[in-house]
């Protein structure tokens, strides 16, 4: 009886192990390498169409809450004279959705097994990482910036579930207008080529804490091939810094003062230090 | 953490502090008035070919010759700019500069550059995004 206590034990132990083996990323096979090439061809560099970004604040309107609503006419008529609320001014990335609504910056897009990788221009930290291997959600994700993406392929068309978006995320629609997501956000794509040089990524924005039900809209991005248009470091903190020279003859970069989101006039003469 | 280290640090966090949360970074450029087009003639002071945007400072003369207006033009990030031809040697201190600018609507010196001529080089820069909303560009 003992001995096939012991035993049980042991078997028992032995499932426990094997069930807690933490999941492994295989290798990608040449299969899969070569399979990539089947996937529509999104290389070169994609440059987002502003004006639209802009029609559509009109074309599509935002289905605000109606309390959110009116956060968001004080944020319009403050832009409108002349006192924008700068809601990207602090270098934290602008995360997801606000990267896809109202960017001004190029993004390229990189294919891998198992992958889609966004990388934007502004900030080392603006990319997204997209799993295509078919795994799902992590049960309770930490929450960041640009959320927890999978995504499939649907014939030519990516598309991207997106969850577990930082609550203090904005939904926004300008740099000036906007609010934070406040939580529960959840956004789906459908990433597509409308044309063989235009790109369009369908939105449908479930955001409950600040909508009153989800919203579609659609943003648009071109390609560029001339070289001159290949991506470049942008470190967005970079512009709360001068480069000078210090006492040693280094090269360092020094803060400059700022008042109401611009550098003061004499900045490059008295850094503040 | 040792002492020093502690006490660098803590200035490091001041001096971020000190510089406040609004800093010019991504945002909007409502502060411009763009429908006024300004046009000043002077010396470049600096010019910072930095991102989130670049800036250039231009010292122009004033009633008093030993202490010029200084105006301060914001541009895209060097990224867009160097997609509009532009380089981070296009302006150098020192350069003579006609710059056409929307200015800022409080009446403080400084705006949105439009154009630059560099007088002494030759050289005219701009650069509008609106521009680059097409596919193909050269």
């Amino acid at each position: 009886m003992t001995r096939l206590m012991v035993l049980m034990l042991g078997l028992t132990l032995c499932r426990g192990t094997r069930a807690a083996e933490p999941v492994q990323n295989p290798p990608p096979t040449p299969a899969q390498w070569a399979a990539l090439a089947k996937l529509p061809d999104w290389s070169g560099v994609w440059t987002p169409f502003i004006s639209d970004q802009f029609r559509r604040m009109t074309a599509d309107p935002v289905p605000w809450k109606p309390e959110i609503a009116k956060q968001i006419s004080a944020l319009e008529a403050e832009e409108k004279a002349g006192r924008p609320k700068g809601l990207f001014v602090d270098c934290l990335p602008e995360g997801m959705p606000a990267w896809m609504l109202i960017s001004h910056n190029a993004v390229e897009f990189l294919f891998t097994p198992g992958r889609v990788t966004m990388l934007g221009e502004m900030d080392g930290n603006r990319l997204r990482r997209i799993y295509t291997d078919g795994r799902p959600h992590p049960p309770d994700p930490d929450p960041t910036f640009h959320g927890h993406s999978i995504g499939r392929w649907d014939g030519q068309t990516l598309v991207v579930d997106t969850v577990a978006v930082l609550p203090q995320a904005y939904l926004a629609v300008s740099e000036a207008v906007g609010v934070p997501n406040n939580g529960d956000l959840h956004v789906v794509e459908r990433i597509h080529l409308a044309e063989k040089d235009v790109l369009h990524d369908e939105l449908e924005i479930t955001a409950p804490r600040v909508l009153s039900k989800p919203w579609k809209t659609t943003r648009i991005w071109f390609r560029q091939r001339a070289r001159k248009y290949d991506i470049v470091e942008g470190v967005c903190l970079q512009g709360f810094f001068a480069p000078r020279t210090d006492a040693s003859g280094n090269a360092v970069f020094v803060p400059i003062l700022h008042a109401n989101g611009n550098p003061v006039p004499n900045a490059p003469e008295e850094p503040r230090q | 953490m040792s002492r020093p280290s502690l006490l660098v640090l803590g200035t490091a966090l001041a001096a971020l502090l000190l510089i406040g949360p609004a800093a010019n970074a991504h945002h909007s450029f409502a502060m411009f008035d763009f429908d006024k087009v300004v046009t000043i003639t002077g010396t470049v002071k600096e010019f910072q070919w930095t991102n989130p945007h670049v800036i250039l400072w231009v010292d122009v003369p004033g009633k008093d010759p030993a202490k010029p207006d200084r105006w301060w033009l914001e541009m895209t990030s060097p990224g867009n700019l160097t997609r509009g031809g532009w380089n981070r040697k296009a302006l150098n201190a020192g350069d003579q500069v006609e710059v056409e600018l929307n200015p800022l609507r409080d009446g403080k010196l400084g705006g949105a550059l439009i154009k630059v001529t560099n007088r002494t080089t030759g050289q005219v820069f701009s650069t509008n995004l609106r521009d680059m909303e097409k596919p193909g560009l050269k």
